[in-house]
């Protein structure tokens, strides 16, 4: 069998070599970087996307975080405004009914003075017939009898006492 | 005994004559170095079967290693802008160790043949100086060559010539040598164990004397040298230079 020499360049080796090596650069082209290179991108992708996602988790709690203290403030001081309101109410309220007990309690004095003052007048005027018809009396039984003078000062007398007791 | 150390084969002779290229010869060089693409292609088609996002196989993830080994070598010493390069790069050096190991098995590494290495320095050879008058245009890359001084200008052509030329012979010369040096080894060693085991006396040490046992074990731990870490060496500062060359001229 021939065989080429063991240093020196053979031209068909040479062309045949040119071409193997541009057809090597593609096949390895296609057959691992292309794949690999997809993969490893579709994995970058993956994690970007994995990520965008996660910040907007966090954005989106953050969002109701704010929004739930904004409503425990709202809640807050709406609570202390209806206690406020309450107060002043309650204070209204009470002002009112010391208002209307002390104007009962005013009334009810005045009616008992009144009630009072009829009934004076009532007894004096009572009194006033008592000693009127005791006079009429004390001027029947005179007439009746012979009244001395010693008997007529002891019945002046006694019907001035009688009076004083009356009144 | 004899030992000869020959070129490669020529399997078979197509009786076309071409001008320049002379007879159509299928020689080894061309033939293991179609075994050694199809083992590439076939590696990088079963390295990269159904790929996964998650959960990857050891497989995928030797895959994705090689391809950012890749990525990182090129564009770590050239930049982002070269990383078009990569699959050329990365072909490149699997051809030349492949090429290079294929020796292990008994076939001729096609590395062993110049025309290869010189096929290789010449495609590099050009990108350094496409790349150069990319840079600087036609008549600063002319004008490249007479600085510092304009009777530099020959000196400056001729290392401008001697790069493709070291680069190839730098390969193809340590490989050959591993060749040769391992032809040597096998040869002595079958003369040494022969001459040993003649010393027995009789019919025995005659018997004992046509086999080769020194041969069996030893050239296979000088191959971890020659074969092994030239090959893969060699394979390394191939394409370290092609890439540092490439970067160098695009830098002006």
């Amino acid at each position: 069998m021939d065989v080429q020499e063991l240093v020196g360049i053979v031209p068909w080796n040479f062309v045949a070599t040119l071409c193997n090596l541009f057809i090597q650069v593609y096949l390895i082209k296609r057959f691992l970087f292309k794949p690999i290179n997809g993969i490893l991108e579709k994995r970058r992708a993956m994690a970007d996307a994995q990520i965008r996602d996660a910040q907007k988790a966090k954005e989106e709690a953050n969002a109701i975080k704010s929004e739930y203290e904004q409503n425990m403030l709202e809640a807050k001081s709406r609570a202390s405004e209806i206690l406020t309101s309450a107060q002043r109410t309650a204070a209204i309220q009470s002002e009112e009914m010391l208002k209307e007990a002390t104007a009962q309690a005013a009334a009810l004095r005045a009616k008992a003075e009144s009630d009072i003052a009829q009934e004076k007048r009532k007894a004096v005027n009572e009194i006033k017939d008592e000693i009127g018809g005791m006079a009429m009396e004390i001027a029947g039984k005179v007439i009746e009898r012979e009244i001395s003078e010693k008997d007529h000062a002891k019945l002046i007398d006694e019907f001035i006492a009688n009076v004083g007791d009356a009144s | 005994m004899n030992l000869e150390i020959s070129g490669a084969k020529i399997l078979f002779t197509l009786p076309i004559e071409l001008p320049i290229l002379g007879r159509l010869r299928i020689s080894e060089t061309m033939a293991v170095s179609w075994i050694v693409m199809l083992l590439i292609t076939g590696l990088c088609i079963w390295l990269t079967r159904d790929l996964k996002v998650e959960n990857i196989s050891k497989r995928q993830a030797v895959a994705e290693y090689l391809v950012e080994l890749a990525n990182n070598f090129v564009v770590g010493n050239m930049g982002e802008k070269f990383r078009h390069m990569i699959p050329f790069v990365a072909a490149l050096f699997a051809t030349s160790v492949v090429s290079n190991l294929i020796s292990l098995v008994g076939l001729r590494s096609p590395t062993a043949d110049l025309s290869t290495e010189a096929a290789w320095a010449v495609v590099v050879f050009i990108m350094i100086t496409a790349q150069k008058i990319k840079a600087g245009g036609v008549g600063g890359y002319l004008k490249g060559f007479t600085t510092p001084i304009p009777i530099m200008t020959p000196f400056n052509i001729l290392s401008e010539l001697a790069t493709p030329v070291s680069m190839a012979c730098r390969h193809f010369g340590n490989i050959l040598s591993g060749i040769v040096i391992n032809g040597l080894i096998y040869g002595a060693l079958a003369v040494a164990s022969s001459a040993i085991l003649g010393l027995l006396p009789g019919v025995l040490g005659d018997v004992l004397s046509m086999i080769p046992v020194l041969d069996v074990g030893i050239p296979a731990i000088l191959s971890i040298y020659f074969d092994w870490f030239t090959g893969v060496m060699q394979a390394f500062i191939f394409c370290m230079l092609t890439v540092m060359y490439i970067s160098n001229a695009a830098e002006g």
